[in-house]
């Protein structure tokens, strides 16, 4: 990350450098504000679920959810600790039903314990799995394809749903075959 | 879509009740988790900051626009319009960005057009994948490299695979 970052960064800054100095400043600041007004909306979206998912944890249903989901999320994951997997196993769950902003929560909990076990296998599954898309209805998509006064909003569902399921498909191959090699080579 | 709205009411109408039965102080609870909000946002923010700020610099400076159109020819070679290659291509970085892309595009060639509905595909079948990684490994995990080429690689290949579903889907 550290070096996509230089690289970008500086690539950028040289064009603005050469090209238009005075238009560098006005680009970071614009970013800046970005992350000001996105974090503001996170934090309102993290109080909505950070406040559903601790009666959740509280109330004995957590638990009684995730047992299900164990057997297989361990196979996943290749991890022991419960705590981690049933975070994930929500994290997963929320990803699927397309509850805005409540994955974000739960994955960065479990991606912080699988670290703290050292195990990145875990975390960069889960990583690859939330980066590949998991949602069954892209309600942006058709919110847009209605609004530019689409006869058939609802016309991609098909398409988009084989791309998404193949996105996280070839992510997870992927992964796998990367682990694969990774160890043979110790 | 009528589903989909009523889900989350559903759900915290569901989880609430089971909570009263089971003798939960539901208040005292919900404020608990709440009070979470407040630095996990705090812990996120640098990491936002500074992805922000870089795909401003990278879309503001043409760059992307530049590397959109290098890309255009070997992405067309895989099956993906070369007018969504500026799509695909800030996608990883921006979803505001992507957003407001995708919705240009649909009112320049039409929402139902063979490129409108590629450009949905493309949108809906990928993620923004620094940003995703910004979040979820904030600070604390320095190598990167692997899941961050694996998740855009597995994203460009859902891409053309649903430019190629378009073409008879």
């Amino acid at each position: 990350m550290n070096l996509i970052f230089a690289a970008v960064f500086l690539a950028s800054a040289l064009v603005f450098l050469f090209l238009r100095p005075d238009g560098f400043l006005a680009a970071m600041l614009t970013g800046a504000e970005k992350a000001a007004t996105l974090s503001l909306s996170l934090l309102a979206v993290y109080c909505v679920w950070l406040g559903f998912f601790r009666v959740l944890e509280k109330s004995g249903l957590e638990k009684k959810l995730s047992s299900l989901l164990r057997p297989a999320l361990k196979k996943l994951f290749r991890s022991d600790d419960e705590e981690a997997l049933s975070l994930a196993g929500e994290n997963l769950s929320a990803n699927f039903l397309g509850l805005p902003g409540a994955p974000t929560p739960l994955g960065i909990r479990a991606t912080g314990k699988f670290l703290e076990n050292k195990e990145e296998y875990a975390a960069d599954l889960l990583f690859v799995l939330n980066a590949t898309s998991l949602q069954l209805l892209p309600t942006t998509v058709i919110a847009l394809r209605l609004a530019a006064g689409s006869l058939a909003p609802a016309d991609i569902l098909l398409p988009t749903l084989l791309a998404t399921a193949f996105t996280s498909l070839s992510g997870v191959l992927l992964l796998m075959g990367a682990e694969f090699f990774r160890r043979r080579r110790k | 879509m009528k589903f989909a709205a009523l889900l989350i009411p559903l759900l915290f109408v569901a989880l609430f009740i089971f909570a009263l039965f089971r003798r939960i102080r539901l208040y005292d609870c919900f404020t608990e988790g709440v009070k979470e909000a407040v630095p996990l946002v705090l812990t996120l923010f640098p990491y936002l900051a500074a992805i922000l700020m870089l795909s401003e610099l990278f879309s503001e400076s043409g760059l992307a626009d530049a590397a959109a159109r290098l890309l255009a020819r070997p992405l067309e070679a895989v099956g993906i319009p070369a007018e969504i290659a500026r799509l695909v291509l800030i996608k990883p970085f921006s979803g505001s960005g992507s957003t407001a892309l995708l919705s240009e595009l649909l009112s320049a060639y039409g929402a139902d057009s063979y490129i409108g509905r590629c450009a949905c595909v493309a949108y809906g079948s990928s993620e923004t994948v620094f940003y995703i990684s910004a979040v979820y490994f904030a600070g604390k995990r320095k190598k990167l490299f692997r899941p961050i080429l694996i998740s855009l690689l597995a994203n460009f290949l859902g891409v053309a695979f649903g430019c190629f579903l378009c073409r008879f889907l």
